[in-house]
C-alpha cells in the first residue's frame, strides 16, 4: 500500500505537463542558457584576475601595447620631456605648480610630470608620436630642427608657408655656453688679461698631454657648439660655415686633430659636474658647459673655484624653450584643451616673478628683463668668475641641414674608440635577462655610426665562454657581431674579473693611443668563478703600459655585486651604473655617447 | 452622410493624425542641429579673436578689463577669448584651412552635432599684422569658395587698431662706429657692414665685437621677417613696389644673401625679435630692422640687461603694419558673435585704450589720440633714444602680393634656412 502510494506520485511526476505549458519550457530552456552563459563569463573574469595577480609577467605584450601614448580626452595633465641639464631645476619647479592644485574651468586638477631625455632624443620623439605633449630642450635650435624634421617628414618643405610642429613657446631662462676651467688653468691661459679662445684650448691640449679637457657628445647644446667651433676653427671662419667646408678634407684633419685631444666624451655637464664632485679637481682641467654650471659649482663647492671663459670667437647661449608640440595629426592624439591651460598656467609659473628670482639665484640668467643680473644677492653680483657683460659676440649658427652634416661628420672625425663589451651570460641570466640584454647590445652595437669604432666581446659564465676580438663596426662587422649578440646562450657560474683582466690585456696588447680605450661590464651576480682578484687588476690597471683603459660598470639586477662594482669602475677611471630590465638598453645607449 | 463621405472625413482625419504625430514626434527627439544657428539666444556670446604678437599684451590686457565690463549684445553678455599667434602663423592655418570653414556648398543648418561642435572653436575675427595678410587670406578663400571671407567695406570691414613701424635698432657703440666709417644707418650701410671682412676692426670698430651681426626675424616664423626684406628690397630698387621679377633677379639675390649671411641665428629669433635684442644684447646683433612697438618695449630691458643702449633711426623705405580688426563673416560664426566682436572692436578703438596702446610703444589708429596723450606713453620715455612722435620719411613701401611672398620665402628657404 505504501509502496504504491510512494509510486504513484514518482510516476506523476513524471509524465507531469509542465506548468505553461509548451511556452514556459522554452521559458526554463532560456534562462538555463542564460545562467550559464552568466556563470561563465563570470568565471573567466574571476579566473583573469586571479591570474593577473598570481602571474603578473605572464603577459609580454603589456608593455609594447601600452607604449602607445594615451591620454583622456578631457586629461589636464601635461607632460614635458625636460633636458638633463635642466631637469633638477625643473623638477623643483613642477613640484611647486602642482602643489597649487589649479584648476580648469571644467574642474581637473592641473599636473605637470617631467621626462628627463637628451634634446636628441626630444627631437625624435618629438616627430613620431611621442608620449608628452610639451618639450623644453636647452636650446631653441632643437625647436628648429623639429620644424625641419617635420616638414620633411609630412612632404611640405620648401612649399609655401611651412608646416609646424612646434606651437606657442616661451623662454624662462638663458645662459650662454662657456669653457668651464678651473681658476689656476684659467690663469695659466692668459685669463683675465686676454681673451682666450676655442683655438687657445685647442692648442693647449694639442701641446700638453696632461692637459685634460672635455665636452658632451653633440646630442646636447654644449656639445654641438664645442664641435661646431672646431669646425669653425678648421675652416678658418667665424660664420657662413656650409656643408662642403664642413666636409673639406683639411677641415675634417683639424676637426681630428682637436678631437684626439678630448679625454672622453659623455651625456652632458650635469654628469661631469657628478664626476667633478667624486673624484675632485684633477679630474679635468676644462670643460664646456653653460655658464649657469660654473655658478651652481662654486656656490656650493669650496676650495678652487671655476672660472667662466667666454670664448674670443664666440659661443651659444642655451635658452631653454618651453613649446607646446601641435599633435594630433592622423591617428596621433591631439594635445587637449585643458593640456594647453595646463601649458599655460605653467609658463605663467615659470615667468613668474618670484621663479624668474629662483632661477637667478640658481645662477641662470631670468627671462623677465625687468631683473638686473648685477643687482645685491645676484650669482653676478661681485665676482669675477663669471661676467654678465659677456659674451660680445657668438658664432654663427649654421642652417638646420649643416648642423645635420656637422653631427654626422663629427662621428667621422671623433676620436675612434676601442671598447669591449664584457657580458654576464651565467644561469642567473636566463630569461627576460638575456633578452633584455641582446636588444641592449644590438642598440648599442647598432648605434655606432663611421667606420672608425672597434667592439670586441667577451661572454662569461664559468670562466670567459666566448673572446670575440677587437673588430671595426664597419656594416660587415656591425652583422658579425650583432650575430654573435644572438648566439649567446645563459649557462654557468660568475668569472667576472677573468674577463675584464682578459678584455684588458688584450687592449694593451693592441696599444692604440690614438684611441678612447674602454671596457663596458655588465653582470647580475656575485663573482665566483676567477683565477683574478680586485687587487690583481688593480696592479694591471696601474701598470705604466701606456694606453689608459676607462672601465664601465652596470649591476643589472637586485643580486648584482654593487660593491665589486663600484670598486673596478674606480680602478678603471669610469663609471658605475644601475640597471633594471626597463632601462638597460637605455643604459648601454647613454653609455655609447661616452666614446 | 453618405459612405463616400465618410471615407473622405476618415482620410482627412487620418492626415491629421500623421502631420500632429510627426510634429510631437519631433518636437520630443528634435536636436539643437535641427534648429539653426540663430534660433536659440544663448546665455553668453563668446568672441574669439586670433591676434598677432606685436598687439597681443596690449590687446589681452583690453580683453580681460573689457570681460569685467558688463559688456553685452543685444542683451547678451560678451566674453572674448585671445588666441596669440603671429600674422603668417594665422595665414598658413587660413590658407590650409586648419579653422575648418565649411565647403561653399554646406549650409549649417545640415551639420551634425559633431561638425556643429568642431565649429564651436572657429575664430570670431583675426588681428594680424598687415591688411596685406588679409588680403591674401581672402585671395586663398577666394579660389576655394569663390568669395571674400573678411571684407573690405561695409559693416563688418577691417579697421586697424594701432600702428607700427619698421626702424632700425643698434648698439649705440656700434651704430657711432658705422656712421663715422660708412654712412647714415640704411641697408646699404648695413650690406657694407655685413660683408666687410676684416669684420669690426676693418670698420674702426672694437676686436671683441667679432664681425657684424645683423638681426631679422625668421620670415617662416615671424611676419616681422618678411616685411624686412621686403623693405631691403625696396631700398634695393629705389622703389616701393617689388615684383616677382625684382625678387628673382640674380644680382638682388646675390646682394640680399650676403645681407642674411651677417645673421647669426635663425632659430632663436623666432616671434619676440626685440625681445632677442635684449635677452642676448650685442652677442647675438649689432642691430636690425625691427618694429618700433617691439623696440620700444624692450629699450628698457636692454638698458637693465647691457653696458651699451639702444639708438632707433628711421628708414627711407618705410613699411607699416596697421593692424586691422577683421571679423569672418562666413556662416561659422553667428550674427550675435559678429556683433559682438563688433562691440570689442569699438572698445579697442576707444580713447582710453588707445591711450593704453601708448604704453606698449603702439601708435594711435584713432585720429584723436596723439603719441604724447599718455604720462606712460613710451614715445615719451624714449625720446632720447631716438623714438620720434612724427615719422620724418614716410615712403611706404606697398604691400607685396602673394607671389612674391611665396618668391621670397622660396628663397629663404632654399638659400638661408636649408
Amino acid at each position: 500500500m505504501s509502496t504504491s502510494r510512494r509510486s504513484k506520485p514518482r510516476f506523476k511526476i513524471r509524465n507531469r505537463r509542465f506548468p505553461g505549458g509548451r511556452r514556459g519550457i522554452i521559458l526554463l530552456v532560456g534562462a538555463s542558457l542564460f545562467f550559464l552563459c552568466l556563470c561563465s563569463v563570470i568565471t573567466v573574469a574571476v579566473g583573469r584576475r586571479v591570474a593577473d595577480t598570481l602571474f603578473p609577467d605572464n603577459t609580454p605584450s603589456s608593455e609594447a601595447t601600452s607604449a602607445t601614448p594615451s591620454w583622456a580626452p578631457d586629461s589636464a595633465e601635461l607632460t614635458i620631456a625636460v633636458s638633463p641639464v635642466m631637469a633638477t631645476t625643473m623638477e623643483q619647479l613642477a613640484e611647486q605648480f602642482n602643489a597649487q592644485k589649479l584648476e580648469t574651468a571644467d574642474g581637473h586638477v592641473m599636473k605637470v610630470t617631467l621626462l628627463t631625455l637628451a634634446p636628441e632624443k626630444i627631437v625624435e620623439q618629438s616627430v613620431t608620436g611621442p608620449s608628452f605633449q610639451a618639450i623644453s630642450p636647452d636650446s631653441s635650435l632643437w625647436l628648429t630642427q623639429i620644424d625641419q624634421r617635420w616638414a620633411d617628414l609630412q612632404g611640405s618643405a620648401g612649399e609655401g608657408i611651412p608646416l609646424r610642429r612646434v606651437g606657442e613657446s616661451i623662454r624662462y631662462a638663458v645662459s650662454p655656453i662657456v669653457i668651464a676651467a678651473w681658476e689656476s688653468t684659467a690663469r695659466e691661459l692668459g685669463w683675465p688679461d686676454q681673451p682666450i679662445g676655442w683655438q687657445d684650448i685647442q692648442r693647449k691640449a694639442t701641446q700638453d698631454p696632461s692637459f685634460k679637457w672635455n665636452h658632451p657628445s653633440t646630442s646636447h647644446a654644449a656639445g654641438l657648439l664645442a664641435t661646431l667651433a672646431e669646425f669653425y676653427a678648421g675652416a678658418g671662419i667665424t660664420r657662413n660655415l656650409t656643408a662642403d667646408l664642413a666636409t673639406a678634407p683639411h677641415v675634417l684633419e683639424y676637426v681630428r686633430a682637436v678631437e684626439a685631444t678630448v679625454s672622453f666624451y659623455g651625456e652632458g655637464e650635469d654628469v661631469i659636474i657628478q664626476r667633478l664632485t667624486e673624484e675632485g679637481r684633477n679630474y679635468l682641467d676644462a670643460f664646456v658647459a653653460q655658464e649657469q654650471t660654473v655658478i651652481a659649482w662654486n656656490q656650493s663647492n669650496s676650495g678652487e673655484k671655476l672660472v667662466a671663459i667666454y670664448p674670443a670667437e664666440g659661443t651659444l647661449w642655451t635658452d631653454h624653450p618651453l613649446a607646446l608640440l601641435e599633435l594630433g595629426v592622423g591617428e596621433e592624439l591631439a594635445v587637449t584643451d585643458n593640456q594647453r591651460l595646463t601649458f599655460r598656467a605653467f609658463a605663467a609659473h615659470l615667468t613668474s616673478d618670484t621663479v624668474q628670482r629662483q632661477l637667478l639665484a640658481a645662477g641662470y640668467r631670468p627671462a623677465d628683463l625687468a631683473i638686473e643680473l648685477e643687482s645685491p644677492g645676484s650669482p653676478f653680483a661681485g665676482t669675477s668668475l663669471v661676467d654678465w657683460r659677456q659674451p660680445q659676440t657668438t658664432l654663427q649658427l649654421p642652417s638646420g641641414a649643416v648642423v645635420d652634416v656637422v653631427q654626422n661628420v663629427w662621428w667621422y672625425t671623433k676620436r675612434p674608440t676601442n671598447v669591449y663589451l664584457v657580458v654576464d651570460t651565467s644561469g642567473s641570466m636566463a630569461g627576460a635577462k638575456l633578452e633584455r640584454t641582446r636588444t641592449a647590445l644590438r642598440s648599442f652595437i647598432e648605434q655606432i655610426r663611421g667606420d672608425k669604432d672597434r667592439v670586441g666581446l667577451v661572454e662569461f659564465g664559468s670562466g670567459v665562454k666566448h673572446f670575440e676580438p677587437l673588430r671595426t663596426v664597419n656594416q660587415e662587422g656591425r652583422d658579425q657581431l650583432l650575430q654573435l649578440v644572438d648566439r649567446m646562450n645563459a649557462d654557468g657560474d660568475t668569472a667576472l674579473l677573468d674577463a675584464v683582466g682578459e678584455a684588458y690585456n688584450d687592449l694593451v696588447l693592441v696599444n692604440d693611443q690614438q684611441a678612447i680605450n674602454a671596457i663596458v661590464v655588465m653582470t647580475d651576480g656575485q663573482e665566483n668563478d676567477s683565477s683574478l682578484d680586485l687587487s690583481d687588476l688593480r696592479r694591471m690597471f696601474q701598470r705604466p703600459n701606456g694606453v689608459p683603459v676607462v672601465v664601465f660598470t652596470i649591476a643589472f639586477g637586485d643580486d648584482a655585486d654593487e660593491e665589486l662594482l663600484q670598486e673596478l669602475a674606480r680602478i678603471g677611471n669610469g663609471q658605475f651604473r644601475r640597471a633594471s630590465e626597463t632601462d638597460i638598453e637605455e643604459l648601454y645607449k647613454i653609455i655609447s655617447t661616452y666614446f | 452622410m453618405n459612405r463616400t463621405r465618410w471615407i473622405f472625413l476618415a482620410i482627412v482625419v487620418l492626415a491629421l493624425v500623421i502631420a500632429g504625430a510627426s510634429l510631437i514626434w519631433r518636437a520630443t527627439t528634435a536636436t539643437p542641429s535641427d534648429m539653426g544657428l540663430s534660433v536659440e539666444r544663448p546665455d553668453a556670446v563668446t568672441v574669439r579673436v586670433i591676434v598677432a604678437l606685436p598687439v597681443e599684451p596690449w590687446v589681452r590686457n583690453a580683453a580681460t578689463k573689457f570681460n569685467g565690463g558688463n559688456h553685452t549684445v543685444d542683451g547678451v553678455p560678451i566674453q572674448v577669448e585671445i588666441v596669440a599667434m603671429d600674422g603668417l602663423t594665422a595665414l598658413g592655418r587660413w590658407d590650409r584651412n586648419d579653422f575648418g570653414a565649411l565647403p561653399a556648398d554646406t549650409r549649417p543648418e545640415d551639420l551634425t552635432d559633431e561638425q556643429r561642435k568642431e565649429l564651436e572653436d572657429f575664430p570670431t575675427a583675426w588681428i594680424p599684422d598687415s591688411r596685406y595678410l588679409v588680403e591674401l587670406a581672402n585671395a586663398s578663400y577666394k579660389e576655394r569658395l569663390g568669395r571674400d571671407v573678411f571684407l573690405t567695406d561695409g559693416e563688418y570691414r577691417a579697421r586697424p587698431i594701432a600702428i607700427s613701424l619698421f626702424a632700425w635698432g643698434i648698439y649705440e657703440s656700434r651704430a657711432n662706429v658705422l656712421e663715422q666709417s660708412l654712412s647714415e644707418i640704411s641697408w646699404r650701410t648695413i650690406h657694407d657692414a655685413a660683408v666687410a671682412k676684416g669684420g669690426w676692426p676693418e670698420l674702426g670698430g672694437d676686436a671683441s665685437w667679432g664681425y657684424f651681426k645683423l638681426v631679422v626675424p625668421n620670415p617662416n616664423k615671424n611676419a616681422g621677417g618678411l616685411a624686412a626684406m621686403i623693405a631691403a628690397a625696396g631700398e634695393y630698387y629705389g622703389r616701393t613696389t617689388i615684383s616677382v621679377e625684382d625678387i628673382t633677379d640674380p644680382g638682388f639675390q646675390a646682394w640680399l644673401n650676403e645681407l642674411m649671411g651677417a645673421v647669426t641665428d635663425f632659430s632663436s629669433a623666432s616671434a619676440y625679435t626685440a625681445e632677442d635684442f635684449a635677452l642676448f644684447g650685442y652677442s647675438v646683433g649689432d642691430g636690425g630692422q625691427l618694429l618700433e612697438s617691439d623696440l620700444l618695449q624692450n629699450m628698457q630691458g636692454i638698458l637693465t640687461r647691457w653696458e651699451d643702449p639702444l639708438v632707433i633711426y628711421y628708414p627711407e623705405y618705410v613699411t607699416w603694419f596697421d593692424f586691422p580688426f577683421t571679423v569672418w563673416v562666413g556662416p561659422e560664426t553667428s550674427a550675435l558673435e559678429k556683433n559682438a566682436a563688433l562691440e570689442f572692436q569699438r572698445f579697442l578703438l576707444s580713447q582710453d585704450e588707445q591711450k593704453e596702446a601708448l604704453a606698449y610703444g603702439l601708435r594711435p589708429a584713432n585720429p584723436n589720440v596723439a603719441v604724447t596723450d599718455s604720462p606712460d606713453s613710451l614715445f615719451v620715455k624714449w625720446q632720447d633714444r631716438g623714438v620720434q612722435p612724427i615719422v620724418p620719411r614716410t615712403t611706404a613701401m606697398r604691400s607685396p602680393d602673394r607671389d612674391v611672398l611665396l618668391a621670397l620665402l622660396r628663397w629663404f628657404d632654399l638659400n638661408v634656412a636649408r
